[in-house]
């Protein structure tokens, strides 16, 4: 896993990085799981709410798309941050579905500038980043390097994901659970940003970031533009991922902790990608297995906004945040394991953001 | 000291029968990449394409990781001993990709967190038949660093963006019920460039390298090679007249194939090397421009 060198001697890096505001934006128009299969164009026996435990997902109206959705999250983010926007020195969007202005997917000039643009951080150092659903987490590993390193103050990763409608176009070509746009029918719309700031050495924060790409796996899930209608389309080999993240991500998780210098169960809050009720709960039972013991909980929220793309942990962060479920000093663990296959682990200790979260400026 | 280059390669396709997609020419690429810097695929610990023109539009996974496959870059895990495999993703940021990229590869690799970083750059039309107005030839590029020694390596990027000229290049892949080549409809690429595009951008380049040099102190003399973007096709020129380099410091540019979009600058980077005057030069600077208007510019030290 390529992750931050081991210092020695107690030596450390010159600073550290933390999670300094966490920003969502979800649309609030709801599509549930009944109202989707009822739609679809062929008749089948599928029960999506049993088969992947989401009940509902937020979906996009006219005139949201997945630039408006990640402005909306950036300025959120942007309300909840003691600094101002032209504080930011790095802007990094990493939006899967790059949709503005409905169903155009916008190649050039970058998201990124536009979203800087639109929240007034002109200035800041732009990019955009595609790592499918582990783009945010991406970003923030590459935040976090130029923020330790002492080369940058602060920067934000954000992104907007307009991805139900591959779930729309799905809707009129699976015919049964062995579909392989079946995976589309999970997709859920939402925004997110997250602002990464520099803390002092040895405080508390981003304790541990890592990366690595089971290439071998690279071509088991496939986005491309739809063949006969707007928007794009999904194929995925669902049961092959499956078995090979179960096989492929304990061993990256274990060596995240022997990096971070923890046990599993010295982990509070595990956050996995948000992709089905079933696949989360039989990733922690593998887990559990392997290390004996397993987090103390297990973050699913697939229930009310089904899988949201590169946004999945950071909506969960940003839910259980606004409920007050985190204490201060408390271990959380993201787990991203997306299409590539990219696994990637980021352990936070919460701090300060427990409390400012709440707060507006 | 920053990432430090250790080879480049690119790889040009014809026309017609012999046209390729970009994920083969980025392939053909970054294997004469390795095989000139004496690397074997499993080497590389850092895999970042920034090809924005991708085999039918590719959108999941990154790009990265499929070419990371091909190359057999540690693709299975566990990995070998004392080897943390590869970290693949995609940069997208237009023609300011393969330097963006560079970028953040330098950033790991001054962190020490990666050891041999491969930067893969390519374009194709993806859709010959039904696109509009893809204005590129069809390329793949390849660069390898690693930690700089002895003062050698990037010392700084900087990136300006003008995004009062956002709308002269824009390149989105749309829905079009009427397109006379798809009967059905199709989803297909329309780049709209303005007339007026070229010549901003290299104003907004002549602008952001002015600034740049004047920040490090130096003058367009102490320049001693210009390594700048294929597209728009007079930008390496127009920034050398504008700076007072000597025209003779300026890097190929792309000859009778016409000028490649994010893999341009490493083309010029790998004619400047195989020419020799990669090795002689002291200050090599790279400027690069894109839609946005993004221009990223960049000081490399031998």
């Amino acid at each position: 896993m390529l992750a931050e060198r081991r210092w020695k001697d107690g030596a450390g890096p010159p600073c550290a990085a933390r999670i300094e505001s966490i920003g969502a934006r979800l649309p609030k128009r709801r599509l549930t799981s009944r109202e989707l299969v009822a739609g679809m164009r062929h008749r089948t026996h599928i029960d999506l709410e049993r088969l992947t435990g989401i009940r509902e997902r937020r979906v996009c109206s006219d005139g949201e798309d997945s630039f408006t959705l990640a402005v909306d999250a950036a300025r959120d983010c942007l309300a909840r941050s003691s600094l101002r926007a032209e504080e930011l020195e790095m802007v990094v969007c990493t939006s899967i579905t790059r949709y503005v202005g409905g169903l155009s997917y916008r190649l050039e000039p970058p998201l990124s500038l536009s979203v800087k643009e639109a929240i007034g951080a002109p200035r800041a150092r732009s990019f955009d980043l595609a790592n499918a659903c582990a783009g945010m987490m991406t970003g923030v590993f590459l935040l976090n390097d130029f923020i330790r390193r002492g080369a940058i103050r602060a920067g934000m990763v954000v992104s907007g994901e307009f991805i139900s409608s591959l779930g729309a176009n799905a809707a009129r070509d699976v015919r049964s659970i062995y579909s392989r746009q079946l995976a589309s029918l999970t997709l859920g719309d939402a925004g997110a940003a997250v602002i990464v700031q520099r803390a002092p050495s040895g405080r508390a924060g981003i304790a541990f970031a890592g990366f690595t790409t089971i290439s071998e796996h690279s071509r088991l899930c496939l986005g491309l533009p739809a063949s006969q209608m707007p928007g794009a389309e999904m194929f995925t080999k669902a049961r092959t991922i499956h078995k090979v993240a179960m096989q492929d991500a304990p061993p990256l998780v274990g060596e995240a902790l022997e990096g971070s210098g923890l046990q599993l169960s010295d982990i509070d809050w595990l956050i996995p990608h948000q992709t089905s009720t079933r696949a989360i709960r039989a990733g922690e039972r593998v887990l559990r297995e392997r290390f004996g013991a397993g987090p103390k909980h297990t973050i699913v929220n697939v229930e009310s906004f089904g899988n949201t793309a590169s946004t999945t942990h950071f909506v969960a962060l940003h839910k259980y945040l606004g409920e007050g479920a985190f204490r201060r000093g408390e271990r959380v663990m993201l787990l991203s394991v997306a299409s590539g296959l990219e696994i990637g682990v980021i352990v936070l200790v919460m701090d300060d953001l427990v409390e400012t979260h709440g707060r507006t400026h | 000291m920053g990432a430090r280059i250790e080879s480049a390669a690119s790889w040009r396709a014809h026309r017609g029968l012999f046209a390729r997609g970009a994920l083969a020419l980025t392939e053909i690429a970054a294997r004469r990449c390795l095989d000139r810097g004496h690397r074997r695929p499993e080497d590389i610990d850092l895999l970042v394409n920034a090809g924005v023109y991708k085999d039918r539009s590719l959108a999941e996974p990154a790009l990265a990781a499929i070419i990371q496959e091909d190359l057999g870059a540690n693709p299975g895990h566990p990995a070998r001993p004392h080897s943390h495999g590869t970290f693949s993703f995609d940069v997208l940021d237009g023609g300011c990709g393969a330097l963006t990229a560079l970028e953040l590869a330098d950033s790991l690799i001054r962190a020490g967190t990666s050891r041999l970083a491969l930067i893969v750059a390519g374009d194709a039309d993806p859709s010959p038949r039904t696109s509009h107005g893809f204005p590129f030839a069809s390329a793949g590029g390849a660069v390898l660093v690693e930690p700089g020694e002895g003062g050698q390596g990037f010392e700084r990027f900087a990136q300006r963006t003008f995004a009062e000229h956002a709308g002269l290049f824009e390149a989105c892949v749309e829905w079009e019920a009427a397109n006379p080549k798809a009967r059905r409809g199709g989803n297909v690429l329309v780049v709209r460039e303005d007339p007026a595009f070229a010549d901003r951008a290299i104003a907004c380049a002549v602008e952001t390298t002015g600034a740049f040099l004047a920040d490090l102190g130096l003058r367009g003399a102490d320049v001693d090679l210009l390594v700048a973007s294929q597209y728009p096709p007079r930008l390496a020129d127009e920034v050398a007249r504008a700076m007072a380099i000597p025209r003779e410091r300026v890097a190929p540019g792309p000859g009778e194939l016409g000028p490649a979009h994010t893999a341009g600058p490493i083309a010029s980077l790998e004619a400047a090397i195989d020419s020799g005057a990669f090795a002689l030069a002291r200050n090599v600077l790279f400027v690069t421009a894109g839609a946005g208007i993004t221009i990223t510019v960049a000081l490399y030290r031998r």
